[in-house]
């Protein structure tokens, strides 16, 4: 590697306010492990949906996976989307998988778009995820039980991303109270480079961790 | 280039589709279907290429037009035209990963002036 290059260890740097970085392998590797997981189980659930698999597996509440799959509030998604419900949680959780995986050890500093975009895919997705068992509780009146695994993970999802989103605020934040430029906000959130933001960023990782 | 790959392989998926759903007598999905993959196959290969590395943002728009084919192309969309929804809201996330996504961009590889 070049002499010019970036070191490693200049790109892993711990991120104030924790005493680690949020954009680290070791930390982001889980959440698409995760998100992977529950891309399988939904895929299991769209099989049942398309009419490939009989029966939904569900060792909790017998048929009532299957009812929930099939219900009429699946159905108005379905005419709705174009596509049912589980194949978009499928492509919803293949998101937060892709998009986890993108970027370095310091994509919070130098691809805020992709970390802000990967929040943007965990954290609605985590919403929807307890709107529809509220749906299950309240309008179908049955539950599923790896719908309610999967819910289960994108919360955890959002708990896993939450802090290196925050991060990523936190230096768009410091770009803007110093400069109050839109032209520069537009640049660190594209990554572009400039001293201004090499500032912003040295900054951030100099605040002192509580 | 992860993300080109995943592209070129999403590429060979639609360019086989007509024959796994089984509409391969529709000229129209048959030959909408050869185009399209190979149009993303192209706009991949083409981010290799660093004068064209940005090819592959091209595929959003081609992302875009295959959900808006297999949402009102028929309704409700039989099963070749939920698989261009899905392929469509595939490529929409894969299509934005940058070329060597895992390393920093170009300009943040070097050290900061002291």
């Amino acid at each position: 590697m070049s002499r010019n290059r970036i070191a490693a260890q200049e790109l892993d740097r711990a991120v104030p306010p924790y005493h680690h970085n949020p954009s680290a392998w070791s930390q982001r590797v889980p959440i698409c492990l995760l998100a992977f997981v529950a891309a399988l189980i939904s895929s299991h659930l769209s099989l049942y949906q398309w009419g490939f698999i009989e029966n939904a597996w569900d060792p909790v509440f017998a048929g009532g996976s299957n009812r929930v799959l099939k219900s009429d509030t699946a159905k108005s998604m379905y005419g709705l989307l174009g596509i049912h419900d589980a194949a978009l949680g499928v492509l919803a959780y293949l998101g937060d998988a892709i998009l986890g995986f993108a970027g370095s050890t310091r994509r919070w500093q130098y691809r805020p778009w992709l970390v802000i975009l990967f929040g943007v895919d965990v954290i609605p997705l985590g919403i929807v995820s307890v709107v529809l068992v509220l749906c299950q509780a309240f309008i179908v009146g049955d539950w599923c039980f790896l719908c309610l695994v999967t819910a289960a993970i994108s919360l955890v999802l959002v708990y896993w991303a939450w802090d290196e989103v925050r991060v990523s605020l936190a230096y768009l934040k410091i770009v803007w109270t110093q400069h109050r430029s839109v032209r520069l906000m537009w640049d660190a959130f594209w990554g572009i480079r400039c001293e201004e933001l090499d500032r912003a960023g040295e900054q951030l990782l100099s605040r002192e961790v509580s | 280039m992860w993300g080109r790959v995943v592209e070129i392989m999403t590429a060979v998926w639609l360019g086989a589709s007509p024959f796994i759903f089984g509409v391969q007598s529709d000229v129209t999905i048959l030959w909408g279907d050869f185009s399209i993959a190979l149009s993303i196959a192209a706009l991949a290969g083409l981010s290799y290429w660093r004068p064209t590395r940005h090819a592959h943002l091209l595929t959003l728009l081609v992302a875009v037009g295959l959900v808006l084919w297999g949402r009102f192309a028929n309704t409700p969309a039989p099963p070749a035209h939920q698989n261009h929804i899905v392929i469509g809201l595939f490529l929409m996330m894969i299509a934005i990963i940058p070329n060597d996504a895992s390393m920093p961009p170009r300009v943040w590889q070097v050290p900061p002036p002291k």
